[in-house]
Order: structure tokens, then C-alpha cells, then sequence
């Protein structure tokens, strides 16, 4: 009796030991949002998710999280907010994923970020830049990214430095455009209320965007402003230089939404891109940490490209979830949350912390770096692209080249 | 503020932009006139034009004067393959297909338009492609406007293009039979007239016109997978305002949408641009719902 009983006993010792061993290989999945077909950016989505993917594969390699590997778990969502909100869904309730990452549209973001709320999941956001995705104020909700309001300051101050009396801006009919535009309205008001500015919001679906700059040719503004994204934007930039409007020797063409290091710019912009100023969050010529190195040499072997800021935005996206999980010594949604809030991580672009401020700044990283760089030559690689900005230092007019 | 430059320049660009309008609606004003069904992958024949102009210009290096041509064969034996694979059915037993015959239609073309799309997105890629223009300069001056020479090139051939179908349906017998089997299908082929082979022929030219406007417009506007849905939905709309089947009807009502769209944009506002086109079709459908110059509905 007494050996049945030892035996019994090594039995359910070993099958509690095998399910443990078991649970602890069992992955912490991740949920990733993304533009994967069209009608959405698929260029963004793709860089988005070679970047997650590059990053999971670091972590993985050092021993993932907690002893456990990291599964990512892929959802395309066409750029489409209704898709990124059943997407997020699924993720949440039949994967049963701990955190969402990767969203690289602000509609999305405001979809997605909804159903994350409503379960208490983390949600961190890759590039929804519009400032209402903070506004909301959701505990859920982080954002070690770029926010419209700090796009809208640096564009306010390069402009005012250049001497600009009347802008116009071209902004894409989304959140993401409508929101950055009228902040631009809002900064320049407060440094520079002299100068003249309005924007026209035009349907990124559209094709022909001549009527609406017709007009520029017989008045043409100082700085013409793109808050646009490819493809749309690329279609405007050559009108907009086809009438003779940007850049030209009155003009200036400066791009807010960070065009250049698009994997298709070249191929689909030509004149229209030279003496081109661009809004960059990224510069090979940019002071960095050395985990960025690392997680660009990584990018390169995967895909043959060049580090581009949402390779870094998408690996940092995962690198704090994972930063917060360790810290935590949990994937449950309080104490992860908890942790992410305390978030002090040096990531490939700095020391990530999230701001607990309301309103735009709420759970935002204040400090993301910029500069703004200029395009002198057609087919110019943003790496030989001239900085006329440094990170955290004002714009130098002396250093531009005048179309 | 209109001022007198500005007017014209208005113009100008208006009628440019609905001639490139008629090329896509004229091709889907035949196929609604013979074989009385909406295509709604028509905006795929757009861009499987522009990507063929594209590759074969830009990749094989093809002379552009060759690649064009080729991007309007290609959306012409697409457009014979779809006739003879998918559309054969809608009159195959016409007397017993009944109203299924319209479902049908909807289904095939609005599949294969999600079908092209997505394979194009995953064969190709989806990155936008810049095709390589027929000119070079990128601003010439015409009148009061200012365009690249791509679109001044792009209009040239358009005119042609348009004005060749125009004679081709006047006066060759095969343009004769397409205007007897739109008038009425059993009388044509009761007349001798092989309705089977003109639907063929229809869907090819409808496909090679629509391919054509992709490939012209490449350089302008970017190949990319989705690029034909703009087009496609103009097209739609310019078919009921010219009347459904009308081929003059298609043409005047694609000049008078570049206009409205061009004149409106600056009087009204840009962002209802591409709603005075569906604000005009809601109103000849309470008005004049035969459109321009279409007939009422018959029935006997």
C-alpha cells in the first residue's frame, strides 16, 4: 500500500513538474496590428513588422521574457479602423495575447486602443501620431512614438526661422492629418501670430489634387507643408511642382510626415523631392545608443534596407512591453500597466519614460528626438542628406540650399 | 478669389482630366450597352495597365513608343479571357437565366476585381511604382496652363485614341454589329450578326481602353495595387449621367465631370470634390434618369 502511495505521489510530482516545465515554455504572446494589404500604407505596416519581428528575435535569443519566448501574433488590418478593432478583438479574446502592439495609423490607433481599453490590455502605439490618442487618457495606452503636437511645434519654429509670412499646408482628410495641421495652426499662433496660415485637407484616395493648387500659382505662398502619406503624398508633391508652386526659388516645400526614408520616395518622386526640407525622426547622422546599432545591423541582414525610424519605433514598442513584463514578474494586465508607467528603458532612441501629465502629453515620451534635414539631390539617400537641424538645437537657415 | 487666368486654367485642367475620364467610362459604356451589365472590375483593368506599361517600359526596357501599345494588348486579351471564362454564362441560356442573370454579374466582376487586386498586391508588391513618361519636361506651357508633358502627351493620345473608336464604330462592320447587338441583341444575331464574337470584342476594347488609361496615366499617377478604384467609381458615375450604353453620352458627360470637379473644387470647396459628380448623379436620377442622351426603358 505504502508503495502505491510513493507511487502515486511520483506520479503527480512528475506530471505537476511537466505541466510547469510546460507552462514556462508556453510563449508570451504579443499581438501586432498591422497594414498588411491595401487600402492602408502597407510600406509602413511591412517596416512595422520586420521591426517587431528583428526585436523578438533579439529578446527570444537572450531568453525571452520570464524564461519564456515571445510569439507574435499578426493581424492585417488594411489601414482600416473597423479591421484594427476586430483585429485587436481577436487578439484579446481568442489569442489571448498580453499586449498590442505595432498600430502605425492614428484612425487605427483610436479604433483599436477602444477595445484594448474596454479589456484592460495593454496597448502600446508604434505611430498613431494624432494627439487625441492621448487626450483619451486610457491607462492602457502608451506611446513611446512621436505625437502631432511635437511635429507641430518643430514645424512652427523651422518655419518661423525661415521668414515665412504665409503658409499653406496640404493635409490627408484622416486623424492623423486634420490633427497635425490644425496644431500647426495652434503653434504658430503662439511663436510667430504674424504669419499667415491655412491648410487644405485633401482626400488621400484621390488622385488629382490640381484644383486645389491652381490657385498657388498666382499667389504663391512662402513654405508649402506636406501632412500627407504615401501614396497620396507622392501625387501631390508632383503637382505641386508640375504648377511651378514648391520647391521654386519663393517657396519652400517642407515635408511634415518624414517622406524621405520611404523604401518607394525615390521611385515615385523625382524634381519634386530636391531642396525638399524633412521633418526626421531619424538620421543615420543622429546621436543614438548602441542597442540601435545593433537592432539596425539586425534589420539589414533580415531585409537588405537601411534603418528607418519605424524600424526603431516598432522594436522599441516591444522592447518596453518586454522592459515591463521583467519588472513586473507578470503578464497580467494591473501590474504590467503599473510597470509600464514606472518605464525608464533605454531604447534605440533614448530613455524611454512616459509622461503622466493629461491631456497630449498624457503617457507620451515628452522627448522623442528630431531634426529636420534637406534633400539636395534627386535620389539623395537621407544619410547624405545635409542636417540643417540638429536634435534639440534650432533650425540653421545659413545651412539651406535655395531651390 | 476666380480671376480670368485662373478660369482658364480651370478649364484647361478640367477638360484634360475628363478626357481621361472618357477613356475608362467610353469602355464601360460598351460593355453596359451589349451585354447590359455593370463591370465593376473595370477599375482593374486600369491598373493592370499601368503596371504592364510600367514593367515592360521600366524593367525590360521596352521603347515607351512599344510599352503603350502593349499595356492596351494586354488589357485586351484580360478582357477577351474574362468574356470568354466568366461572362459567357450571361448569355449562354439566355432564356432561362432570368434575374439571376444581374446577381451573377455583380458577383463575377465585383470577385474579380478583389481577386486582381490582391494578387497584383502580393505577386508585385504593394510599393507604388512610377512608370517612366512619354515626355520628359516636366512643365509645359499650354495656353493658360501649366502641366508636365506626360499629361499634355496623355491627352494627345487620348484624343486619337477616342476619336479612332469613334470612326471605328461609325463605319467598320465590326462597329456597325457592336451598335445593332447594344440596339438589340436577339434582332442582331436573327440579322446575322455573330453577338457572341461583338461581346468578345467589346470586352477586349473596353479592357485595352481602361488598361491604356492606366498606362498613360502611370506617370502621373503611381501603379499601385488598388490605383484603378478612383478611376472605376468616376467611370460609374459617368455612365449614368451620359446614359447607360451612350458612347457620345459617356464622352460629354466625362468633359462636363472634369469641369464641375475643376470649377467646383476652387468655387465651393476642394473637400466636396468628388461629390459634386455623385450630387449630379442623384439628380439626373430624379430628373432625367436616362442621362444625357440614353433612351427610357422599353418593354414590350
Amino acid at each position: 500500500m505504502r508503495n502505491v502511495s510513493h507511487l502515486a505521489i511520483a506520479a503527480l510530482t512528475l506530471s505537476v513538474s511537466l505541466a510547469g516545465s510546460a507552462y514556462a515554455a508556453d510563449p508570451v504572446k504579443v499581438g501586432v496590428t498591422v497594414t498588411q494589404s491595401p487600402p492602408g500604407s502597407v510600406v509602413q505596416g511591412t517596416q512595422v513588422k520586420d521591426g517587431l519581428e528583428v526585436a523578438a528575435k533579439m529578446l527570444n535569443d537572450q531568453g525571452g521574457v520570464l524564461g519564456r519566448p515571445i510569439e507574435l501574433v499578426v493581424e492585417d488590418t488594411q489601414g482600416l479602423p473597423e479591421k484594427a478593432r476586430a483585429a485587436v478583438e481577436k487578439l484579446i479574446t481568442r489569442d489571448k495575447v498580453v499586449a498590442i502592439v505595432g498600430e502605425h495609423q492614428s484612425s487605427n490607433v483610436l479604433a483599436g486602443m477602444e477595445v484594448a481599453h474596454r479589456y484592460h490590455v495593454p496597448y502600446i502605439n508604434t505611430n498613431g501620431w494624432a494627439d487625441a490618442i492621448r487626450e483619451k487618457g486610457y491607462p492602457e495606452v502608451f506611446n513611446p512614438n512621436n505625437y502631432n503636437r511635437r511635429v507641430a511645434m518643430a514645424a512652427a519654429d523651422s518655419i518661423k526661422k525661415l521668414g515665412a509670412k504665409k503658409v499653406v499646408a496640404f493635409a490627408e482628410n484622416t486623424d492623423y492629418g486634420i490633427g497635425l495641421a490644425k496644431g500647426i495652426a495652434e503653434q504658430l499662433k503662439a511663436v510667430a501670430p504674424d504669419i499667415s496660415y491655412r491648410f487644405d485637407t485633401l482626400d488621400r484616395a484621390a488622385k488629382d489634387y490640381l484644383p486645389a493648387i491652381l490657385p498657388l500659382r498666382s499667389d504663391p505662398p512662402d513654405v508649402v507643408v506636406d501632412i500627407m502619406l504615401p501614396p497620396a503624398a507622392y501625387i501631390m508633391m508632383n503637382q505641386v511642382y508640375e504648377q511651378g508652386v514648391a520647391p521654386a526659388t519663393k517657396t519652400w516645400l517642407y515635408d511634415a510626415s518624414g517622406l524621405a526614408d520611404y523604401p518607394d520616395f525615390w521611385q515615385n518622386v523625382k524634381e519634386a523631392g530636391k531642396d525638399m526640407l524633412v521633418f526626421g525622426l531619424y538620421h543615420p547622422k543622429m546621436k543614438a545608443p548602441e542597442l540601435a546599432k545593433t537592432i539596425g545591423d539586425a534589420y539589414t541582414k533580415k531585409t537588405g534596407a537601411q534603418p528607418s525610424r519605424l524600424l526603431y519605433q516598432a522594436a522599441d514598442s516591444l522592447l518596453v512591453v518586454a522592459d515591463a513584463i521583467k519588472r513586473a514578474n507578470s503578464t497580467e494586465p494591473d501590474p504590467l500597466v503599473k510597470a509600464l508607467e514606472a518605464t525608464k528603458y533605454t531604447g534605440t532612441r533614448g530613455e524611454i519614460t512616459f509622461s503622466t501629465e493629461s491631456g497630449y502629453k498624457y503617457h507620451q515620451w515628452l522627448d522623442i528626438p528630431y531634426v529636420t534635414f534637406q534633400i539636395t539631390e534627386i535620389g539623395q539617400k537621407v544619410a547624405d542628406a545635409p542636417l540643417v537641424e540638429q536634435a534639440g538645437q534650432p533650425l540653421d537657415p545659413s545651412k539651406l540650399a535655395r531651390p | 478669389m476666380l480671376t480670368g487666368a485662373l478660369a482658364a486654367d480651370l478649364a484647361v485642367n478640367g477638360l484634360v482630366t475628363g478626357l481621361f475620364y472618357a477613356l475608362m467610362a467610353v469602355g464601360l459604356a460598351l460593355i453596359f450597352g451589349v451585354l447590359r451589365i455593370v463591370n465593376f472590375a473595370h477599375g482593374e483593368f486600369y491598373m493592370v495597365g499601368a503596371y504592364a506599361y510600367t514593367i515592360v517600359a521600366a524593367r525590360l526596357g521596352v521603347p515607351l513608343a512599344v510599352a503603350l501599345p502593349t499595356a492596351f494588348l494586354f488589357g485586351a486579351a484580360l478582357g477577351w479571357i474574362v468574356e470568354r471564362t466568366l461572362m459567357r454564362p450571361l448569355y449562354a441560356n439566355i432564356a432561362t437565366w432570368g434575374l439571376m442573370r444581374d446577381e451573377y454579374a455583380v458577383i463575377v466582376t465585383f470577385g474579380l476585381s478583389l481577386l486582381l487586386v490582391n494578387l497584383v498586391d502580393k505577386a508585385i508588391g504593394p510599393y507604388a511604382f512610377r512608370a517612366p513618361a512619354l515626355v520628359s519636361a516636366s512643365r509645359i506651357v499650354v495656353g493658360p496652363a501649366l502641366m508636365s508633358g506626360q499629361k499634355v502627351a496623355a491627352a494627345g493620345v487620348t484624343l486619337v485614341t477616342l476619336a479612332f473608336i469613334a470612326l471605328f464604330l461609325r463605319f467598320s462592320y465590326w462597329g456597325r454589329a457592336v451598335r445593332a447587338v447594344s440596339q438589340n441583341r436577339l434582332g442582331a444575331s436573327l440579322a446575322g450578326i455573330d453577338a457572341t464574337a461583338v461581346s468578345s470584342l467589346v470586352f477586349a476594347l473596353a479592357g485595352g481602353l481602361a488598361a491604356l488609361a492606366g498606362a498613360l496615366l502611370s506617370p502621373i499617377i503611381n501603379a499601385s495595387p488598388d490605383v484603378g478604384a478612383f478611376p472605376a467609381i468616376k467611370s460609374y458615375v459617368i455612365v449614368v449621367l451620359g446614359g447607360m450604353g451612350s458612347i457620345l453620352g459617356a464622352f460629354i458627360a466625362s468633359l462636363l465631370l472634369g469641369l464641375v470637379e475643376s470649377f467646383g473644387a476652387v468655387l465651393v470647396s476642394y473637400q466636396y470634390r468628388d461629390t459634386f459628380g455623385l450630387v449630379l448623379l442623384i439628380l439626373f436620377l430624379l430628373f432625367r434618369p436616362q442621362g444625357l442622351f440614353g433612351e427610357r426603358g422599353r418593354e414590350v
